[in-house]
């Protein structure tokens, strides 16, 4: 059994909050992809009918608000593992 | 470099009562408000100056927004939706100026304010479908779902609050971390693209997603 000084330990605890947060922002694969398909999907809406486009544009950004929602909770735990530990 | 507010002063040096940035900058943001009004609307007249042209504009903007989500409520509810849209926006972009945080960047501002539309949603579903059936509604369509139900309803004012706070922070954070590695002049583009553009994209969709819960509380 090693034992570890009070450094030791509190520099691991660190890294591996550090390394948390790295990971934590993996998340951000999954809004990228949903906010594009909604992008993409709102330019052949509108290419189809150039009249609605306000009302096309209001609701893309309402659905990749909502599609944004997880990537944010990501990158908040990640900013709470970089400051508060 | 450290998130979160900053307290500046203590009340009576009362080490409870702390005067942080998100106070004395949201109230900066409603003095802001108060004289734009005041200066927009002396005079309303029948035809209207320009003045008077511009403040129309802003209303008649907001309220086509309400208007179809909400059908035939549209100037009920804006006082309330108008309230948060153009407080939340101009909170957003108040960075502009140099020195200011942004009250934003809190998330005592953005969870207030979410709970102040959960608080509404709530009181129109009650409204629309009396207390009983308000109930009944967290037990359908099978009772079994009841927790999810209730789960689902207070992730509401979770998301809606993180959601700005999360997007106002980073943008803090991205554009002070290229502060530290480049040269002033560099970063300065940046601040139109983190405070200026996603600062009114999120003060709409703020608005835009409380009247969306409003709106579902209602069917």
């Amino acid at each position: 059994m090693v034992e570890f000084s009070p450094e030791v330990i509190e520099t691991i605890i660190r890294a591996s909050a550090l390394l948390g947060a790295g990971f934590a922002m993996i998340a951000g694969i999954g809004p990228g992809i949903g906010q594009g398909y909604a992008a993409g999907k709102a330019v052949e809406s509108v290419a189809r009918d150039p009249e609605a486009r306000g009302n096309i544009i209001t609701t893309m950004l309402l659905g990749q608000a909502v599609a944004e929602s997880t990537g944010i909770y990501s990158l908040v735990i990640a900013i709470v593992l970089i400051f508060t530990i | 470099m450290s998130p979160g507010p900053a307290v500046q002063f203590y009340i009576f040096g009362n080490q409870n009562l702390p005067v942080t940035d998100t106070l004395l900058v949201g109230w900066l943001t409603m003095i802001i408000i108060l004289i734009g009004v005041k200066y927009l609307t002396t005079k309303l007249e029948i035809r209207p100056n320009k003045k008077q042209n511009v403040a129309e504009l802003l209303i008649e903007a907001i309220h086509g927004q309400i208007e179809p989500m909400l059908p035939g409520e549209g100037w009920k509810f804006l006082p309330f939706i108008a309230t948060i849209f153009i407080y939340i926006t101009l909170s957003n972009i108040i960075i502009v100026i140099p020195g200011l945080t942004s009250p934003s960047a809190d998330l005592n501002l953005t969870l207030g304010l979410a709970l102040v539309v959960f608080i509404v949603v709530q009181q129109q579903g009650i409204k629309e479908y009396g207390l009983f059936g308000y109930l009944k509604s967290y037990a359908e369509p099978v009772i079994f779902l009841l927790p999810i139900n209730i789960i689902g309803e207070l992730a509401k004012p979770i998301s809606h609050s993180f959601r700005l706070f999360g997007n106002i922070i980073g943008g803090l954070i991205i554009v002070s971390l290229i502060y530290q590695a480049a040269p002033p002049i560099i970063p300065v583009p940046l601040h139109l693209w983190f405070d200026l553009f996603v600062g009114l994209i999120q003060g709409f969709i703020y608005g835009m997603v409380a009247i969306a819960y409003i709106s579902v509380a209602k069917t």
